[in-house]
């Protein structure tokens, strides 16, 4: 086992110091401090305008948000040729006939693309410390969401990394993951969508207008009771697709906290509780001007929150599993000795 | 499990697809010895080096590298063998000294044994000035001194060299030839495939045939030996040495004249001693007595005009 990860720290060394080391990657991470100091700046300012005190785990979960959609667009760049760009190299083969295993090869370089990702996370630190003195940040919302960002990062740049195993050419294993990437964060929010339209069930609602009113503006007499039928979208139906949704995944799993009003306090709550108003199925209503009955006054974020059900978990078990497969696959791809090759590609 | 080093392959054959690329494949190296491993391009060469570097499965036959088997026993064949490919690729942001090291982890050296073998291997290929600068500088004969070095890094029992010659100015060829003879007087095996046959002539102890996948047996080789072939004879009075030729029996309209050699077709080396012998004891002085092609650019253009 020593012998084994020693191999893979090898490994990671090598792909640290090759692919990484190089001006463009400073330059992106330069650009990234500079984009993520000009989004931070902005909201600060939008929050003093607001009179708002404790905007700092507003600016923190828009951070984090912004490390994820950049680490998930610039991973796949990184990773999506860390095996096949090797071939092409003429310097796979060669790290193939040491005493390297398969394992130790892309795991190896699986950890490399992840540290590289984190990288961004690391850069970014300087400006959640910054919301952190702004007050109002929980710890436990900072590291539940630092947690599931690293997770994330760490699956696109697996998938990356296997994919550069599976597909022979780079372009291609790149475009891939880019568009796997895009499948999970678009796609789902598409597909969502279009299910919910789709799908319609038709709610009928059950009106009964006041006629005469009296001085303090109760009704007195009604009308007969109208009912009128509409067709209702079921996004309840299609909620679930949502929940391998990268964003949403680390909205849904971080504690949310909430003011006085049962609102959330950061961008997370405010996702969380979107995405979790969808699993409410829309009823039949009735209106009645003249009953005593109290009006069903809207929930709240916290209300809703309280009554749906967490799917992160699932998100991320979904998640595990296809970076667990395409890793196996690409391993059984990239063994030597070589069985069979697929066509067009060879092995060194 | 035979216990013999070196290099041992009975029957192998490899097809992609429709391709049989190895039809069948057989010949044996021994320690101590350089091996030639010819054949015209698309023979099979690389498959076979390939197979025997332990990065290709055969179809079926038997491959031994210091006695073990590359599919069975991987790790154990890797331990003992030394790749140098024909692609040239390195690691272009890393410094020569650090792609020697860091092959020196990969093999599972220690990190001191790894620093140490790259400063001896940088001596021994002479890249010493360049040790720190990026491998992208390099030269294409520095990649191949490089490439070659990584090779050694572990001090292998069997040496696969891929075309190890191109690209090599003069000077280099020497060195190369040197290195690789002394890598053999160290008991090592080395198999080296190249299509400068002149160059193999001066290194290789034997040659190993391979044309449309298949190896020529020991004997189609020995009988290569026997086919008629061009030898260079050098006189001071070439019209002297003609009219001695055609009086020891040679047809004239064989005799081909090249600046002040003739140019003469002899059946093998018997007959090109007795052929010497006759002419020197006629008198006649003879400065220049040799074939006109080295022996396996012969047994080479013999085997692919003739053979399948």
């Amino acid at each position: 086992m020593r012998d084994f990860l020693s191999g893979v720290g090898t490994v990671i060394s090598l792909e640290l110091r090759q692919r990484v080391r190089g001006v463009a990657w400073y330059v992106l991470l330069g650009v990234f401090v500079v984009l993520i100091a000009i989004v931070t700046f902005l909201i600060t300012i939008a929050f003093r305008g607001f009179g708002g005190e404790d905007s700092g785990s507003t600016i923190y979960s828009t951070i984090i948000y912004f490390v994820l959609l950049l680490g998930t667009l610039v991973a796949p760049a990184l990773s999506g040729n860390a095996i096949n760009g090797d071939r092409d190299a003429g310097t796979l083969a060669t790290t193939q006939i040491t005493l390297i295993g398969t394992w130790q090869l892309v795991l190896g370089k699986f950890v490399a693309a992840w540290v590289t990702a984190l990288a961004f996370l690391v850069a970014a630190l300087p400006f959640i410390a910054f919301s952190a003195l702004l007050g109002g940040l929980s710890p436990l919302t900072v590291i539940v969401s630092a947690l599931v960002l690293a997770f994330e990062l760490g699956f696109v740049a697996a998938i990356g990394v296997a994919l550069s195993g599976i597909i022979t050419r780079p372009l291609f294993s790149i475009v891939t993951t880019y568009l796997l990437v895009a499948t999970l964060s678009l796609g789902t929010l598409i597909a969502f969508a279009l299910g919910g339209v789709v799908i319609q069930t038709d709610r009928t609602t059950t009106s009964t207008y006041g006629i005469d009113f009296n001085s303090r503006g109760d009704a007195i007499r009604c009308s007969e009771p109208t009912t009128s039928t509409y067709p209702s979208p079921r996004f309840d139906l299609f909620w679930g697709v949502l929940v391998a949704n990268p964003y949403v995944l680390l909205a849904d799993a971080v504690p949310s906290t909430f003011n006085d009003n049962g609102d959330p306090e950061d961008l997370f709550g405010w996702v969380k509780a979107g995405v979790r108003s969808a699993q409410v199925p829309i009823e039949d209503s009735v209106y009645d001007a003249c009953s005593d009955l109290p009006e069903e006054d809207n929930k709240t974020a916290e209300e809703i929150i309280a009554s749906t059900v967490p799917g992160w978990f699932v998100g991320m078990l979904i998640h595990l599993a296809l970076a667990g497969g395409a890793l196996f696959w690409a391993k059984r791809r990239t063994d030597t000795p070589a069985g069979r090759l697929p066509r067009g590609s060879r092995v060194a | 499990m035979t216990t013999t080093q070196g290099i041992e392959v009975t029957g192998v054959r490899r097809s992609f697809g429709d391709v049989h690329a190895v039809r069948d494949a057989s010949f044996t190296a021994l320690p101590g010895t350089v091996t030639g491993l010819i054949g015209p391009n698309g023979s099979g060469k690389t498959t076979l080096m390939l197979m025997l570097a332990s990065l290709l499965k055969p179809d079926g036959g038997s491959i031994r590298i210091a006695g073990h088997d590359p599919v069975t026993e991987t790790a154990a064949v890797r331990a003992q063998l030394g790749w140098m490919p024909d692609v040239l690729g390195s690691w272009s942001s890393l410094s020569v000294r650090t792609t020697l090291q860091i092959t020196g982890r990969l093999y599972k050296l220690e990190k001191y044994v790894a620093v140490q073998r790259a400063e001896e291997l940088l001596l021994l290929v002479g890249l010493g000035h360049l040790a720190d600068q990026p491998t992208r500088v390099l030269s294409r004969g520095q990649k191949q001194r490089l490439s070659l070095a990584r090779a050694l890094v572990h001090d292998p029992a069997v040496l696969l060299l891929d075309e190890p010659a191109s690209g090599l100015d003069p000077a280099a060829r020497v060195d190369l030839r040197t290195l690789v003879r002394r890598v053999a007087s160290e008991g090592k095996t080395v198999l080296v495939s190249s299509h400068v046959l002149a160059e193999l002539d001066e290194m290789a102890d034997g040659a190993v045939y391979i044309g449309a996948g298949i190896t020529a047996s020991d004997e189609t080789m020995a009988a290569t030996k026997q086919t008629m072939r061009q030898w260079r004879i050098k006189a001071a009075d070439a019209t002297v040495l003609e009219t001695a030729l055609v009086d020891l029996g040679t047809y004239r309209g064989d005799i081909a004249r090249d600046r002040t050699e003739l140019l003469v077709p002899v059946a093998g080396e018997a007959a090109a001693a007795e052929l010497l012998a006759r002419l020197v004891a006629a008198g006649i002085p003879i400065s220049t007595f040799a074939p006109a092609v080295g022996d396996l650019e012969h047994s080479f253009l013999d085997l692919s005009k003739g053979g399948k």
